[in-house]
């Protein structure tokens, strides 16, 4: 598995739109909704929307590993595969594998772009905490990117992934804090995965313990997703 | 001609239907380790669904397939076969020497770098990324995937499509050094000249089953009937589907070729009826004539 790996990172990050929506595009909107409006400058506006943009960028490219998925599968890529020695369960490991590896430096970007810029400073737990979370806080999204890839149809693909980068990071306050969010939004908020991803490092970015309940949501939320995309692989093995 | 000692591809009463439609219908094949073999056949005869059985990408309906005796799952994952595909497609972003250190570092016994270079005739575009080559050139990575295994058994599907001429060539020549080796190669077509020059035998299928196997020459003779040709020089077309023996009619500007399965009648009859005939030629049927009969016999036998 590792040279598949290994070739998977090589095309993330030869690959400029990956790039841009999952490293700059986070730390461009982070330094854009730090420094105008009326919460720029405020420091908890700054550690929270740190969280939000580390989180988007997290997010962005953990899903966009289905659609990956998907468009090697319609160029025939995968057919190609298969006729190797190399077995498929090993190449979507992969595929999620390079894409967790490759947000990991966005993650780490956005932090230093807030300790540089906006003078964000946080205990070293703190740091290793809030990296950790969201890293390991991601895969579920990944799952959720390998579902899509493998249900959508080519031309859902695109769509469903965008809404997958945008609204669930908009529905999980990683742009607006939940509490600005009408009633309904709230609740549909709090039932999601997204919240609940993203408040274990808020929790943490504050100086409080990351809170079970969300990392139980957040597991239950992945379990479903696993679910799904065992489904969609077990539907569209033969015909990749 | 050598017997080969052990077989590399057997294929036993394999039918493979899609919905109503029966692309593969009962077909035997055996081919022997170290035969270079080419699968003949027009548009939708069934070739690429016979490959993708002998692959382990598709499951037969009924029958069995072997390779080296084995499923051709397993055969894949020990790493004996290297196949080129028709929709194959290969993935943005990387270098061809990439690709290739990738294919050879998942097969077991894979070939050194140099060789794969020189065989797929690459050693110029090592260094370029995949997804700026030309049509030809990513037909050649795709065969040099194939290759970078060092496999037992390499399947190819409609591998010159795209090629030019001179890649074309290339191509072959690098076929021909691998098939020297004692490798088995087995490549689908629907080019005759291409079955006819680069083949040991040739396998001729259509609407799913086999109807016809041997060397190029064997083939021919199958289809007996003889070719006449001669030149219209301005007389009529009329009346030649009617000579004695003649089973097609074919014209090319002012060149008449009359298939016959008389040719003696057929002359005799030409000259009778038009007195004199220009440039009068008679030879044997081309690869092609012999194709066209055998499938033509094939349909006819269907709805006799």
């Amino acid at each position: 598995m590792l040279p598949y790996l290994r070739l998977e990172l090589m095309r993330l990050l030869r690959d400029r739109r990956f790039l841009a929506f999952t490293t700059v595009m986070p730390i461009a909107y982070y330094l854009l909704f730090t420094s105008i409006g009326s919460s720029a400058g405020s420091a908890a506006w700054s550690v929270y929307f740190m969280v939000g943009m580390a989180g988007f960028g997290a997010l962005a490219g953990a899903v966009s590993a289905g659609g990956g998925l998907a468009t090697d599968r319609s160029i025939g890529w995968l057919r190609q595969l298969r006729v190797t020695p190399l077995p498929s369960s090993q190449v979507v490991a992969a595929k999620v594998s390079a894409n967790m590896v490759a947000i990991l430096p966005a993650l780490v970007l956005v932090c230093v772009a807030a300790a540089g810029v906006h003078g964000v400073r946080l205990a070293a737990w703190q740091w290793v905490a809030l990296v950790g979370l969201l890293w390991a806080g991601a895969l579920p999204f990944a799952l959720l990117g390998l579902a899509i890839g493998y249900l959508a149809s080519p031309l859902s693909t695109g769509p469903l992934m965008g809404f997958g980068m945008f609204g669930l990071s908009l529905l999980g306050g990683m742009w607006f804090p939940v509490t600005t969010f009408p009633g309904v939004m709230q609740t549909i908020s709090h039932v999601g995965p997204t919240y609940h991803y993203a408040n274990l490092s808020w929790k943490v970015a504050f100086g409080q313990a990351p809170a079970v309940s969300d990392a139980a949501v957040l597991v239950a939320w992945a379990a479903l997703f696993a679910i799904i995309a065992m489904l969609g692989y077990r539907r569209t093995s033969r015909a990749w | 001609m050598d017997v080969p000692l052990t077989t590399a591809i057997e294929l036993d009463a394999v039918t493979k239907c899609f919905g109503e439609v029966r692309a593969v219908d009962s077909l035997d094949l055996a081919i022997g380790r170290g035969e270079t073999v080419a699968l003949l056949g027009p548009n939708g005869a069934g070739k690429s669904t016979t490959i993708g059985m002998m692959l382990g990408l598709l499951a037969p309906d009924r029958g069995t397939v072997k390779v080296f005796n084995r499923s051709p799952a397993q055969v894949v994952a020990a790493g004996m076969v290297g196949a080129m595909l028709q929709d194959g497609g290969l993935p943005g972003g990387v270098k061809v020497s990439e690709l290739i250190a990738f294919a050879r570092s998942v097969y077991p016994r894979s070939m050194p770098t140099r060789g794969v270079l020189a065989i797929a005739g690459l050693e110029e575009l090592a260094g370029q990324r995949v997804d700026k080559l030309s049509g030809g050139q990513r037909q050649r990575v795709r065969f040099a995937l194939a290759l970078a295994g060092n496999p037992d058994l390499l399947v190819l599907d409609e591998p010159t499509v795209g090629m030019d001429v001179e890649s074309r060539r290339a191509f072959w020549a690098g076929m021909r050094a691998y098939a020297a080796d004692g490798h088995t190669l087995l490549f689908a077509t629907h080019y005759l000249e291409e079955a006819d020059a680069q083949a040991d035998r040739v396998v001729v299928i259509t609407r799913g089953h086999v109807v016809a196997s041997g060397s190029g020459a064997e083939i021919k003779r199958s289809a007996r009937g003889q070719v006449v040709s001669f030149d219209l020089d301005g007389t009529p077309l009329f009346g030649l589907e009617g000579l004695p023996g003649v089973v097609e009619v074919e014209v090319h500007g002012q060149r008449v070729r009359l298939r016959t399965n008389d040719a003696d009648a057929t002359v005799a009859a030409l000259i009778r009826e038009r007195g004199m005939v220009r440039n009068l030629q008679l030879g044997g049927p081309s690869l092609e004539d012999a194709f066209v009969a055998l499938t033509e016999n094939d349909e006819a036998k269907e709805t006799a």
